[in-house]
């Protein structure tokens, strides 16, 4: 069955956005602004893992075909990401006196500037991990279904990414206070919580999951400095869709936008998923549309929902 | 008042005389050209080269253009040759020196600088040649700004570029077209290019490649082929010869995007398709993505490819076995030519690797330029129009290397007396500006590339 | 002389902001001047960047009209500017899909009429939502746009782009020929270079002289536009819509109506594209133009027009110059980048230290009478105290 193949190639993707889209989400309900710069911040992750993992190397063993020292990179991506956030918070943000546009509008120059530097140092053509590619997985071929070690490794790790995340939010003292900043600051901060340290544990949080997603995407795909900003409208379409302001519709946004993505080539094929229409049957939009319509589906969401799926209302 | 009115009595006068020095001025200092400038050719018959004339102060170098009437450049890239007698002629290249196809521009820089090299060595004409670089960063748009300060700024009146047949039209369409630049591609193989007589390139169309492919493919005893291309003017003009070519059934035929991170859709299409050989019209790194993922989806499928997707890039970043037995035709320089072995050599002594027969175009793109402006009467777009497919077609004695060709021009021969026989072919420019095209037919085996087998076109 | 002491008067009536611009364009100015005197900068080139910055300055009124005004988040710029351009293309050229070969100012027509179109497809979903959902939305569909323009070449020649557009000026009795029918002047500027004014000079001419008068019409219609009641609502709505809408008035509909006006400034800034550079590909659709436009805005000051002029002359002068860079061998970086540097470190400073701009509206805004009709001014400068500090 085609359709088992895409619907697990969307789930694919959707690890990956999701990494973003949280991170992005949480930006977005406590420091109050669109966060343009956010897919560059998943790029400095991928590159800096990039060149962590080159000096680390393997380490001996692997889980899932993917060597030790790659988590180990991993975290230091993630670590170099959280990192680049704190510091353009204070240097940037912070000291500014403009309101959330003007925000928005500066994290578009910090995004030029995050993919300018990367650009600087590694020359804008495409990279890869060195990591082996791998045979897709026996025992899932016959129900014509195509994944690798490496990209159940990838949902495996968003996963327990995204629970530690829940956990945190749920049952953790900073994530009480996260979820009151959410809220309604001005209440939280007249209850005794520290604005300004929960505001740079939150870019802290959600830069380092932007850099996770940042690096599992250059092990789908490749690395490249434009890799965050090709990414950042289907964050964006995510976060919108799911609705400001709630990391879970974040989640769900996440997952429908990156089935969206990966069914798009079905429609040129609708004759093969559904038995009782005709073979060659199939609506006349190529693979290239693909982000098309995951944007086109969230504007019309949008258009009957403005708040999108879980947000508070508008 | 009374103030006022003398106020504005010694504004204007001094308006009026202001106007009148002025104008004055201009008229002592302005001249019409020669010939009222309505020639009718689109070129205005201004000053031709001519003597530098000093008052700029400038290396003394000049004779460049005249072709669309700019006026000399004292630019500042020019060598500063300083000696009186020695003439520097400035040309320009568009290379993608950035960009999706920087690869190429690489190869091709290497290969101008050694023709540089060699061209600099013996002279041209007793001066020295320039060449300004720009870069295009692959894109048409930015080969247009490029070549827009080149023509337009620099003056040049010989352009080397594009790297990429959609950014060399677009160049020759929006800049060339209507002056006398000579323009020469050194790296495209698009077919819109046989179109238009008046744009040059060195590297063979791909008709012959889609040709090629497609006896190929039909040898090895397959009826039906899944297509992709790249969206772009190479990538189209090469399929759709390729469908004209081939008889047999073509299960898939569509276009994919430059530049993206995952094109595991058109791989997986192509699956679908129920072909069991599959054609490749794209680029290195688009081609790299492709490869790994029909390696981690287990796909399986006898591959082919035009010469685009052969490359270093490829091998590095693909895992053993992931192509094997995949045949490429790619355009050849004569391998077993001496004067390619020459510049193999010195070519890996200098850059420590063997060349490309992309840097072979680029190098004779050089010799060529060289050439043409040895035998032209002026260092002008019009006189070089004359003499730059003369140099290469087959009248006259063959030689197969720059000093050679340099003496027999010094020596007082003309155009008609020369052949010259590049390093990466015969050249032979015809009237649409195509060379001659030798292919290589490469074949993949345990990871490298092995030619197994030549077409002359 | 009282030249002189006007001048002096004049002078010291501009704010700093405006001496500053003002000597900084005075300066770059004889710069230019300088440069062609003494041959360093080629008199065709020269035209050409000026036909640039025009081009950018237009965009930059038709986004002032919508985020300096109204404030509107537009950030699918470059789907109009493509969209101009490609109407405008598609109609004239010869080697078009569609029916092509038509005049240059059918060609006009067709582009306004096409971004008028896709200003109400683009604005019917966003205009209601919240600004940064704008924002994104309209990034989101300008890249649809371009999506299908690059995709669709039965309509648009995909990739390949649309060729052999014909200038503007093709067809016109006397100015078609002009080029061609102008002598050739050689002009001798004592201890400069000679300077040889050519075909190619006369028409970069012609294309300056278009493109100046579209600023020229654009910038007084803005100028009219915003001094009536109608720009009144319209900035009402960016200060505070729900007041705007407790007044009564249908916001909605003024911001379409803003949003098309400055859809089809962006959509002619398109068609003199075309007819400039006489070739446009999918690639013109790229969202950085749109950032370059919003980088020319702010840095000029949003709601400001004459700083929308001054901003598109600043994005040029980093795009081209830029470009000279190449030429120094000893800069250890890729000039690409270095680019997106400085645009990057360009508005993080501006937002940074003067999120105002540098020239923010005041005058502008303000009919004349009322500001000439005040007391003679305090210190604090009534003029500033007038605009309630600018709308920014």
């Amino acid at each position: 069955m085609v359709l088992l193949d895409h619907l697990a190639s969307g789930l694919i993707f959707s690890s990956i956005i999701v990494l973003g889209s949280i991170g992005l989400s949480l930006v977005y309900s406590i420091a109050d602004f669109a966060n343009f710069a956010h897919g560059d911040t998943m790029t400095i992750g991928a590159y800096t893992s990039l060149v962590t993992f080159g000096a680390i190397g393997g380490l001996g063993g692997a889980v899932l075909g993917i060597p030790f020292g790659f988590f180990v990179a991993l975290v230091v991506g993630m670590a170099m990401a959280a990192l680049v956030a704190i510091v353009t918070e204070k240097v940037v943000y912070e000291g500014m006196d403009v309101d959330s546009i003007g925000l928005l509008i500066t994290s578009i120059g910090v995004a030029f500037v995050y993919r300018a530097v990367i650009q600087m140092g590694f020359g804008a053509d495409a990279v890869r991990y060195d990591i082996q590619a791998l045979r897709p997985i026996e025992w899932l071929l016959p129900y014509n279904v195509r994944v690798t070690e490496h990209d159940v490794a990838i949902v495996v790790s968003a996963a327990v990414l995204v629970t530690g995340l829940h956990v945190l939010l749920q049952y953790t003292d900073l994530g009480r206070k996260m979820r009151a900043m959410a809220d309604n600051p001005d209440l939280a901060r007249v209850s005794g919580i520290r604005i300004d340290r929960i505001k740079l544990w939150t870019w802290v949080i959600g830069a380092g999951l932007a850099g996770a997603g940042g690096v599992f995407l250059g092990l789908y795909n490749l690395l490249s400095p434009r890799m965050g900003f090709n990414l950042l409208l289907l964050i964006f379409a995510a976060v919108i869709l799911g609705g400001i302001g709630s990391v879970y519709g974040a989640m769900a946004g996440a997952l429908l936008i990156g089935m969206i993505h990966e069914l798009t080539p079905l429609l040129s094929q609708l004759g093969r998923v559904f038995t009782f229409l005709p073979e060659g049957f199939g609506l006349p939009i190529g693979n290239q549309y693909g982000s098309a319509i995951a944007f086109v589906i969230m504007v019309i969401v949008l258009l009957f929902r403005p708040q999108g799926i879980a947000g508070e209302a508008v | 008042m009374s103030r006022n009115t003398r106020d504005n009595i010694d504004r204007r006068t001094l308006l009026k005389l202001t106007g009148g020095v002025g104008l004055a001025g201009l008229a002592g200092c302005v001249n019409t050209t020669d010939d009222g400038g309505d020639g009718g050719d689109g070129g205005d018959g201004s000053d031709g080269g001519d003597g530098s004339d000093g008052s700029d102060g400038s290396d003394g170098s000049d004779g460049s253009d005249g072709s669309d009437g700019d006026m000399d450049t004292a630019t500042p890239t020019d060598e500063p040759s300083g000696d009186g007698g020695m003439e520097t002629y400035q040309i320009g290249m568009v290379n993608s020196l950035t960009g999706s196809l920087s690869a190429f521009g690489e190869r091709n820089k290497r290969g101008m600088e050694l023709a540089l090299e060699t061209v600099n060595d013996v002279g041209v004409a007793g001066g020295e040649l320039d060449i300004v670089v720009e870069d295009s960063e692959s894109e048409s748009q930015g080969g247009v700004s490029a070549a827009q300060k080149l023509v337009n700024q620099d003056g040049v009146p010989f352009l080397i570029g594009a790297v990429g047949s959609g950014v060399s039209l677009a160049i020759y369409e929006s800049v060339v077209q209507d002056t006398d630049v000579v323009q020469l591609s050194q790296n495209s193989t698009g077919l819109g290019l046989t179109d238009f007589p008046g744009l040059l390139r060195m590297s063979p169309t791909g008709r012959t490649q889609s040709t090629a492919l497609s006896n190929i493919i039909a040898e090895d005893g397959y009826d039906s082929v899944a297509l992709t291309y790249v969206n772009n003017n190479y990538g189209q003009s090469l399929a759709d010869a390729f469908v004209k070519a081939w008889d047999g059934d073509v299960a898939y035929n569509q276009p994919h995007d430059q530049d993206q991170q995952s094109y595991s859709g058109v791989v997986s299409e192509m699956n679908s398709s129920g072909a069991d050989a599959w054609l490749f019209v794209t680029y290195q790194a688009e081609f790299a993505t492709m490869v790994n993922e029909i390696f981690s989806s287990g796909y399986e499928a006898q591959l082919y490819g035009a010469d685009s997707v052969s490359g270093d890039d490829v091998l590095e970043n693909t895992p053993e076995g992931s192509m094997d037995g995949m045949k490429i035709v790619v355009p050849s320089a004569p391998v077993e030519a001496e004067n390619y072995q020459a510049f193999a050599e010195r070519f890996e002594n200098e850059y420590g690797e063997a060349p490309t027969s992309w840097s072979a175009y680029a190098y004779d793109c050089v010799i060529t330029a060289a050439l043409s402006i040895a035998a032209a009467d002026e260092f002008t777009g019009a006189a070089l129009q004359e003499t730059v497919r003369d140099v290469t077609r087959p009248d006259g004695e063959q030689v197969d290397n720059y000093e050679d060709a340099h003496a027999i021009l010094a020596e007082g021969g003309g155009v008609a007396d020369l052949d010259y026989q590049g390093v990466s072919g015969p050249i032979d420019l015809d009237e649409n500006g195509d060379p001659v095209g030798f292919l290589q037919i490469q074949t993949v085996q345990d990871h490298e590339y092995v030619g197994t087998g030549f077409i002359e076109s | 002389m009282s030249a002189g002491t006007r001048l002096q008067t004049a002078w010291a009536d501009l704010t700093r902001a405006e001496q500053g611009v003002t000597g900084f364009i005075v300066g770059f100015a004889a710069l230019l001047l300088f440069g062609l005197l003494s041959g360093g900068l080629a008199p065709t080139y020269f035209l050409y960047l000026v036909g640039i910055a025009g081009m950018y300055a237009l965009l930059s009124f038709g986004l002032n009209s919508q985020w300096g005004f109204t404030g509107l988040i537009n950030f699918s710029v470059a789907a109009f500017f493509g969209i101009g351009a490609y109407g405008a293309a598609l109609t004239t050229a010869d080697s078009s899909p569609l029916a092509g070969g038509f005049n240059p100012l059918v060609g006009l027509l067709v582009a306004l009429v096409l971004a008028a179109v896709l200003a109400l497809l683009i604005g019917i979903p966003t205009l209601r939502l919240r600004a940064d959902y704008l924002a994104i939305a309209s990034l989101g569909l300008a890249e649809v746009v371009r999506t299908i323009v690059k995709n669709e070449s039965q309509w648009t020649n995909g990739t390949a782009g649309v060729r052999g557009i014909p200038s503007f000026f093709e067809g016109w009795p006397v100015l078609a020929t002009f080029p061609e029918a102008m002598p050739g002047l050689e002009i001798f500027v004592p201890f400069g270079a000679r300077i040889v004014l050519g075909t190619s000079f006369w028409s970069a001419l012609l294309n300056v002289s278009l493109v100046l008068i579209f600023v020229g019409v654009s910038y007084a219609l803005l100028r009219r536009v915003h001094r009536s009641p109608w720009g009144r609502v319209l900035r009402t709505i960016r200060s505070d819509e729900d007041l705007a809408r407790a007044l009564g008035k249908h916001t909605y509909s003024f911001k379409m109506q803003s949003f098309v006006l400055g859809s089809l400034i962006m959509a002619l800034a398109g068609v003199f594209y075309a007819h400039l550079n006489l070739f446009v590909s999918p690639g013109d659709l790229d969202p950085i133009t749109t950032f370059y436009v919003w980088v020319a805005v702010i840095l000029g000051g949003s709601g400001s027009n004459r700083g929308a002029l001054f901003g598109g002359f600043v994005i040029v002068a980093i795009r081209e110059g830029t470009r000279f860079l190449n030429e120094f061998a000893w800069i250890p970086f890729d000039v690409a980048p270095l680019r997106l540097l400085m645009i990057g470190v360009l508005i993080v400073l501006v937002m940074r230290f003067r999120p105002q701009g540098v020239l923010p509206p005041q005058r502008e805004l303000i009919w004349p009478s009322a500001v000439d009709e005040a007391p003679s001014r305090p210190d604090s400068g009534v003029r500033e105290a007038k605009a309630g500090g600018g709308d920014e």
